[in-house]
């Protein structure tokens, strides 16, 4: 009787994969971004196609050029890409608002920690799978503090007593991002440790006196001991910065560690570059702690089937685990856990990333449609103390004209209060 | 008796029509339908199909402060860059006027500006105009000079882009003004000189008035593309820091596809497209009544 | 006598000066393209270093170089081919039948802000099923080179006397026939100069190419922007893109120097 089951059941399952087989000869169309997972991916594909035998058309562009494509296609509704990497927070609401993801209707999120899910699900179904990880860090250069006698600032106050002390003609106290829009992510984390936020429930609370405080103190920071034109800079002109020894303390995102600890890269012994968490502030230490990138389907593809084979390769266990392995920090959180990745990756991000999934925030960034804009108005408002080193008198009646801007941002989208 | 046949008798039209008709085709939609996105409030973030709005987006844009400065910036950068350009392209052209060793060489020179891909030019040029690691600092400093923001600075951004809009375009200037030069009778000057002026009198009386039309269509070419300026400060400044470089185009692509604001991008457009009109219209105009 | 030799070392100078204004940024990009990321960042500049190859490998092997200089190449001498086709009889006629207005209406393409094309277009090429094929691309950089062909051959026509084909239409040729076989041979410098200005303009196209272009049919200056990502920028890999894309159209220029500054003056001295 079992015998007989039993070839039965391997008749079937042939005739199974006979069909599943016929199903997966096709192609698809991919976009991926200029991301070190973006890069694993491409090269991985080959594999992929071999054994799924689907032909994969990929193709890689810069992270804003990316959103620009994405959007010129599916807004006017003749889009051909079958799967994409996206941005949950920065175009996450706008593009399932329009309806452009498909929902992910029965995969298997529990290796995500539930804060990073909330951006990517809307209204009750789950559209991104979330790919990396980056959270904010402090880099430094463990020669220039031990030289002046100072040890890793912890908090607010220390970091800009080291900022004062290592400041000099040539090498700047500390750096961190100043191009208005740009910079809204890092200093996110300085408004937090002094306990504001961007929006809270749905409207702009950043005129508030510890927000302020925070831009002010930012403002002070980079204005007094930054580099010349700080507000024109973002991660891609400090970091050379930073790698020609003309910076002392860098606040960041943790994505950029590999390239920093690169020997080719620098002339400065990479072992005088340290990572250490971020320092706490007045009230708390809560850097943010996001998922930058994450990776859909899209909702006019007409291969979803294959689509989701992708997608489903591309977001495993075992390609982040291949990603771990070459210093890429990855969503999920098993990986972290496992004996060999441990063993390989930079213990630096191994604790700072524990620091900030226990203590940190979820959101980088006012989490809106209309983010883009809301970040140039924050961003105005960076920049101006910035220039007036923390101590601009317009500062309060900026932040609440910002605000009021922002908040019809979110009236206009529907958002408003939510 | 000569037969003329159809093809023949209406040659003024068959001859253009492809060209008519591929322009057309191409050209009409995206005019129309950018049109018909003025008129509406399109926008991305809200998830709502476009709607009609009449005049509104054309009100608010308007009426914003930004879209306000960025006309002006339009202006400003435009006016300082094609000044420059014409100035140092009719000096320029006086000088390499004469016959000397090495004239070819120059000439093929002053060619290759022109030719290097703007995108290229600006993500280099950023390099160069860093405040703390650039090569233009460290010469700077080399030389015992004052080092400068550039484009990192809201002061001097402007001046800083245009100085690469320059080292970029005014070889066209120069090479349409020594064409011109090359076009002038020699009696003129002849004369002047038999009369006794001296070179520089000959320069100013005579030669430089000689050739201010060719200089003037000069300026006309170029004054349309600067207006619409977009490669090198998309690469190299998106139009900051803040907004402190932003003019109509690099507004009308950020309100398209960072703020997905469809409708009022389609009003900076428009706007844009009949600011350059009116300019090349008004300039054709005055030249036409100098030549008079 | 004295004063000759100032004037005319004073002269030679100020040539000396333009000609190093206007080559250093290509020389520094040239040497930078043979650094290494450390010494393009270093600080002093450095002036003596150790060149290496390894952008121009990474720009050529990693980047698919050759891919994206071959879809330049299709996509240029398709638009520009084509743009002769439909521009050198319009400019004809504008040239002979004094078509003022016509002239206007090919040079208003010339006067839009690209990006109001981008939507547009996506929707129609897409909605034809051309969006994965070189069309779309060719479509739009004629776009661009049709108003310069039409431009500067307008210009260029009008330099040639009437007499030529009026004559030999007394001789029993239609006009066309006189077109084909006895302006356009004597046209040679003026197409030369139109093919290469349009071709020039097609090759550095940024914004069409990118959105317009798939994988398959990328061009060159898109290339510069891989070299910048999440979180990298490597400037040894811009330099030497930035070399390698720059490089064709300087060696053309170069070869057709004469027709090519003689195509930018046209249309300028006949006005």
């Amino acid at each position: 009787m079992k015998y007989k089951l039993s070839k039965i059941g391997v008749a079937l399952s042939s005739l199974c994969l006979c069909a599943g087989a016929m199903a997966q000869t096709g192609e698809i169309r991919v976009l991926v971004a200029n991301h070190p997972y973006g890069e694993l991916l491409k090269l991985s594909i080959p594999q992929f196609e071999k054994t799924t035998g689907i032909k994969v058309n990929v193709e890689s562009l810069q992270e804003s050029q990316l959103t620009q494509k994405l959007t010129t296609e599916f807004a006017t509704k003749s889009s051909t890409v079958d799967v994409f990497m996206t941005r949950p927070l920065q175009e996450g609401k706008m593009f399932s608002k329009n309806g452009w993801y498909a929902p992910l209707t029965g995969y298997d999120f529990s290796d995500y920690p539930k804060n990073i899910m909330n951006a990517a699900s809307f209204g009750g179904k789950t559209y991104i799978v979330p790919l990396v990880t980056e959270w904010q860090v402090l880099y430094y250069r463990k020669d220039l503090l031990q030289q002046a006698g100072l040890k890793v600032p912890t908090n607010f106050d220390e970091l800009e007593a080291a900022a004062q002390k290592l400041n000099s003609e040539s090498v700047a106290g500390i750096a961190s991002r100043g191009k208005g829009a740009a910079a809204v992510t890092q200093a996110s984390s300085y408004i937090y440790n002094y306990g504001g936020q961007y929006l809270d429930k749905g409207t702009a609370v950043f005129n508030s006196k510890p927000a302020i405080d925070a831009v002010r103190y930012y403002g002070k920071l980079l204005g007094t001991y930054g580099p010349k034109g700080v507000t024109s800079m973002s991660w891609e002109n400090i970091m050379p910065l930073f790698q020609a020894g003309k910076v002392a303390m860098w606040t960041d995102a943790s994505v950029f560690y590999g390239q920093i600890v690169d020997q080719s890269k620098t002339q400065i012994p990479v072992a005088n570059f340290g990572i250490a968490n971020f320092p706490a502030g007045p009230k708390t230490n809560a850097p943010f702690i996001v998922s930058s990138w994450g990776i859909s389907v899209s909702s006019q593809s007409k291969k979803k089937d294959l689509a989701l084979k992708f997608l489903n390769w591309a977001a495993s266990k075992e390609m982040a685990i291949k990603g771990m392995m070459g210093n890429i920090t990855m969503a999920r959180s098993s990986v972290w856990d496992d004996q060999v990745v441990r063993s390989k990756m930079n213990p630096g991000l191994i604790e700072t990333r524990a620091f900030a999934a226990k203590n940190g925030t979820a959101v980088d960034r006012p989490y809106m449609s209309a983010v883009g804009e809301a970040r140039d108005l924050i961003g105005e408002l960076l920049i101006e103390s910035i220039n007036t080193k923390g101590t601009s008198t317009k500062l309060d009646q900026m932040a609440k004209e910002k605000v009021g801007r922002v908040n019809e941002l979110l009236q206009d989208s529907g958002e408003y209060g939510k | 008796m000569i037969q003329s046949s159809f093809t023949e008798r209406n040659l003024r039209i068959l001859f253009p029509l492809p060209a008519i008709v591929f322009i057309g085709l191409l050209m009409v939609f995206p005019i129309l339908y950018t049109l018909y996105l003025s008129f509406t409030n399109w926008n991305l973030t809200s998830g709502m199909e476009p709607t009609f709005v009449g005049l509104n987006s054309y009100l608010r844009v308007f009426s914003e402060p930004r879209f306000l400065h960025a006309l002006g910036r339009t202006f400003s950068f435009t006016v300082f860059a094609v000044a420059v350009e014409v100035v140092l392209g009719v000096a320029i052209a006086l000088v390499l006027n004469r016959d000397f060793f090495g004239r070819g060489f120059a000439k093929t020179l002053l060619l290759l500006p022109l030719v290097a891909t703007p995108v290229a030019v600006g993500i280099v040029f950023n390099l160069f105009y860093d405040p703390t690691i650039g090569l233009l600092n460290f010469a700077l400093d080399a030389l015992g000079l004052p080092q400068g923001r550039w484009i990192s600075s809201e002061n001097t951004v402007i001046a800083s882009l245009v100085m690469v809009d320059v080292w970029q375009w005014t070889p066209m200037i120069t090479l349409i003004v020594l064409a011109g030069l090359a076009g002038l009778s020699e009696e003129p000057v002849e004369a002047a000189r038999v009369d006794g002026a001296s070179e520089w009198q000959i320069l100013r009386y005579v030669t430089i008035p000689m050739v201010m039309p060719v200089v003037l269509t000069a300026m006309i070419l170029r004054l349309i593309d600067a207006l619409k300026t977009f490669d090198i400060i998309f690469a190299m400044t998106g139009g900051g820091p803040g907004y402190a470089s932003e003019t109509l185009n690099i507004m009308g692509f950020k309100y398209s596809f960072e703020y997905f604001r469809m409708g009022q991008s389609s009003v900076i457009l428009v706007a844009l497209f009949f600011v350059v009109l009116l300019c090349s219209l008004g300039i054709m105009k005055l030249r036409a009544s100098s030549e008079n | 006598m004295k004063n000759k030799i100032v004037n005319t070392v004073l002269f030679y100078l100020l040539v000396l000066l333009f000609a190093l204004v206007v080559l250093f940024p290509f020389l520094w990009m040239l040497t930078s393209s043979f650094k290494t990321q450390v010494d393009i960042i270093s600080w002093p500049p450095k002036l003596f270093f150790e060149p290496t190859l390894q952008n121009y490998r990474k720009v050529f092997e990693e980047q698919d170089f050759l891919k994206y200089f071959f879809n330049s190449t299709i996509v240029g001498a398709m638009a520009v081919g084509l743009s002769l086709l439909l521009g050198l009889p319009a400019a004809y006629s504008i040239s002979r039948y004094a078509q003022k207005k016509l002239a206007v209406f090919i040079l208003l393409a010339r006067l839009m802000p690209g990006i109001s094309f981008l939507m547009p277009w996506y929707i129609i090429f897409s909605r034809l099923g051309l969006m994965d094929s070189y069309v779309a691309l060719i479509l739009s950089h004629m776009l661009i080179a049709l108003p310069i062909v039409v431009w500067i051959m307008t210009t260029y026509f009008s330099t040639i006397p009437r007499e030529l084909e009026e004559s030999a239409m007394v001789d029993g040729a239609t006009r066309q026939m006189a077109f084909v076989k006895i302006i356009l041979p004597l046209s040679g410098p003026g197409i030369i100069t139109a093919t290469t200005l349009s071709f020039i303009f097609s090759w550095n196209n940024f914004m069409f190419s990118q959105v317009l272009s798939m994988e398959r049919t990328k061009t060159l200056p898109i290339a510069v922007y891989n070299f910048l990502s999440y979180a990298e920028v490597d400037w040894g890999g811009v330099m030497a893109a930035a070399v390698a894309i720059m490089a064709p159209a300087i060696i053309l220029t170069m070869i057709f120097q004469k027709y090519v500054a003689k195509g930018l003056t046209m249309g300028a001295v006949k006005g």
